[in-house]
């Protein structure tokens, strides 16, 4: 015990703000929403206890709970290997050694900085309107673009864009672990005259596997989440008919449109069960694919 | 040309600065304090920020603390203020939210004060009436407004429209439309399309004889009602009299993006109270016509409260709470500050004292309410619970509607199968 708390001391004195954070503010609000996910509570009246009946309704009536998961899985799905290849193609470009590195780092990682800003979501919005820049440029070599915001067939792959554009923290975590791989790898494989290609697919794909596990799920994670450029761009609806009805969307507009508040804590607590799922699915398959340097086998 | 050199620059940013953080600024001398919030735009809250000066410059005892915020956010931070029991003392109520604040219990009644500090007693019975719930008056009416189509007149005098455009009807409407499509070559359409506007639908349901809500709050428009409207205006898009589509898809738009304020579209829709604000953003002299009447049918506008002051549960001081909204509609400074910005006020005397000054807008919309007295019907109960859902389940129904996604009839069914358990769901 005494040991224990020797060897692991100094780690919880620098957690410690984080925890008293957890404790004071957090935990609070978690229970409490966990509590209301089975009330009915429109924020003004007393919570009504009413067992699973909020969970019930989104499984067997809620038509629009049914879309909201579609459009985020969709958008998951899209969004999450787009931004990872993006990632990773810049890395690589930036590890070629370029005496300015520093710099190009810098520059790349802005958007990332920006890109969950209001003002960007805005911004992205005028782009993409029927008479937006986009269109503007497209008109000049002579293609009529489409209305990207306000047709239903288009307006998600306007988010999907934007998000492969904040490709910053994931690449830099790639440019870490690309800088991580022992150069005498290539020069031997060089040596053998391998190609390129192949070079990238035996060589720095393997041994990137742990950053590229560790990128997967915290982008995973991160685009569940994903509510701002949505809520901005579909002026907080979820429009045009509900194609960027995101999960957190339609969860705020439960919460603080119709003032469902139990509801929405259901609604809540499944995301965090899906998230979860993921997450495990991730870690659990990692095994058959992710293999640490200092694994010893 | 003035030129803009830096220091005239920095010296308007500090003017603004200041201006802006003036009104906000308690008065320290001041013991008591209430707080004001409201839903506005820059007009509206420059006028009301110039009324709270006014009251506390008569009022040295009482300090005024007004919040604003726009319409989209104003019901969620009142429901979280509602829920923290930290309700501003007066707040500003809508027709549409006023029974739902009522039966969470978070308004107090204003009789009591009725004839002792709150003088209404010689105000137009029909429309504070309408701030009434169960027979106790929960909401005080600081205006009065109704549906108005907003017109473009040099465009009309153009095409040469002579339809008489308080008891024209929606062939008069649609041959209008033809007429300046015609007129301008197509650059500037007839109308906006109204397909996704329930406040204008909700008078077609009037004109066809039923109410949107029945008294006990059950859906009673039909799916025959939506798919005529719907096809109605179909018609008119495929005859290419009405604006561009990807125009018509985007929800509330702020009021100078509307077709009218644009130049796209000769006539637009709106509340009348809101003549004041789109003419300061319209490039041409707009005038007020009704919404088009169905040949043969009932009257379908209706003159409403167009907004509230309500006292909260949590006011504490409610002598001081009250002499303010006193002020708020008999004071003739105050009322005159405010003029017909929020509506068309109930007191008659107000109204008399108004009339020598009123600007050539204002004058348009006074005139309005005289002709439309008579055309309109009477006033619909307040929308049950839930509403303001139903009122985004046919803006997207709509938008499939517009984009050709989905048939009419199908649309139409599935948005009163829709609407029907939202209003089931909220009670």
């Amino acid at each position: 015990m005494r040991r224990f708390f020797a060897r692991n001391a100094p780690a919880y004195v620098f957690l410690l703000p984080w925890l008293i954070g957890f404790f004071l503010l957090a935990l609070g609000p978690i229970l409490a929403s966990l509590y209301l996910s089975f009330t009915r509570y429109d924020m003004v009246s007393a919570p009504r206890w009413i067992g699973w009946g909020n969970y019930e309704y989104m499984f067997t009536r809620d038509r629009r709970f049914w879309k909201a998961l579609q459009v985020t899985f969709t958008y998951v799905a899209l969004a999450v290997p787009a931004r990872l290849i993006m990632a990773l193609g810049v890395a690589m470009l930036l590890d070629k050694g370029l005496r300015t590195i520093g710099l190009y780092r810098a520059i790349f990682y802005l958007p990332s900085l920006l890109g969950s800003s209001i003002a960007i979501a805005i911004l992205w919005r005028q782009l993409f309107a029927a008479d937006g820049v986009v269109n503007q440029v497209l008109a000049m070599v002579g293609i009529q673009g489409a209305s990207w915001i306000t047709d239903p067939d288009t307006s998600l792959f306007t988010i999907v864009v934007l998000a492969m554009w904040q490709f910053g923290s994931p690449m830099l975590i790639f440019l870490a672990g690309l800088r991580g791989i022992p150069r005498d790898l290539y020069e031997a494989a060089e040596i053998d005259g391998t190609p390129r290609w192949r070079q990238f697919t035996r060589i720095t794909l393997p041994l990137l596997a742990p950053v590229i596990f560790f990128n997967l799920v915290l982008q995973t994670i991160d685009s569940f989440k994903t509510f701002s450029s949505a809520f901005i761009i579909s002026n907080g609806t979820g429009a045009p008919a509900d194609s960027l009805l995101f999960y957190t969307v339609y969860l705020f507009n439960e919460a603080f449109k119709f003032f469902r508040m139990g509801y929405a804590s259901a609604l809540a607590w499944f995301l965090l069960v899906i998230i979860a799922t993921f997450t495990a699915i991730a870690f659990f398959t990692s095994k058959y694919w992710v293999h640490y340097e200092n694994e010893r086998d | 040309m003035t030129k803009l050199t830096r220091r005239t620059l920095l010296g308007t940013i500090g003017a603004a600065a200041a201006a802006s953080a003036l009104p906000a600024m308690p008065a320290l001398a001041a013991t008591r304090t209430i707080r004001h919030y409201w839903w506005g735009n820059p007009e509206r809250d420059k006028r009301t920020f110039a009324v709270i000066d006014a009251f506390q410059k008569k009022n040295a005892g009482i300090s005024v603390s007004g919040e604003t915020i726009g319409w989209g956010d104003y019901w969620t931070k009142m429901a979280t203020q509602t829920a923290g029991r930290n309700m501003a003392d007066l707040v500003q109520m809508d027709y549409r939210f006023l029974f739902e604040y009522v039966n969470r219990g978070a308004l107090k009644p204003l009789d009591e004060f009725a004839g002792k500090s709150l003088m209404i007693a010689d105000f137009d019975k029909g429309p504070l009436d309408g701030g009434r719930v169960d027979g106790k008056l929960y909401a005080l009416n600081i205006g009065s407004n109704s549906q108005v189509m907003v017109y473009n007149t040099r465009a009309f005098q153009e095409a040469g429209i002579d339809a008489d455009l308080i008891n024209w009807t929606w062939d008069d409407f649609a041959k209008a439309c033809e007429k300046i499509t015609a007129k301008s070559g197509g650059k500037m359409k007839g109308s906006d399309d109204l397909s996704l506007m329930i406040e204008t639908f909700e008078s077609w349901v009037r004109q066809n004889g039923r109410e949107f809500y029945s008294p006990d709050g059950k859906v009673t428009a039909t799916a025959g009602d939506v798919a005529s409207w719907w096809q109605m205006w179909a018609d008119l898009r495929k005859a290419g009299v009405v604006r561009d589509k990807n125009k018509t898809v985007i929800l509330d738009p702020p009021i100078a993006e509307s077709g009218v304020a644009v130049g796209d579209t000769a006539m637009s829709h709106y509340w009348s109270n809101q003549l004041v604000g789109i003419q300061s953003v319209a490039k041409d002299k707009i005038g007020a016509a009704m919404v088009p009447h169905k040949a043969g049918g009932k009257p379908g506008q209706f003159i409403k409260p167009s907004m509230f002051l309500s006292l909260s549960r949590d006011a504490k001081d409610t002598e001081a709470a009250i002499a303010y909204m006193n002020a708020w509609v008999n004071d003739p400074e105050i009322t005159g500050i405010l003029g017909l910005e929020r509506g068309i006020p109930c007191s008659p005397k107000i109204r008399a004292a108004l009339t020598p000054k009123l600007t050539e807008v204002e004058k348009l919309s006074v005139d309005y309410f005289a002709a439309i007295q008579s055309k309109v019907g009477p006033l619909p109960l307040p929308a049950p619970k839930g509403a303001g859902e139903v009122r985004d389940a046919f803006m997207r129904a709509g938008t499939d509607v517009v984009l050709g996604k989905v048939e009419i009839a199908k649309a139409a069914g599935t948005f009163i199968e829709d609407a029907q358990s939202i209003v089931e769901r909220a009670q």
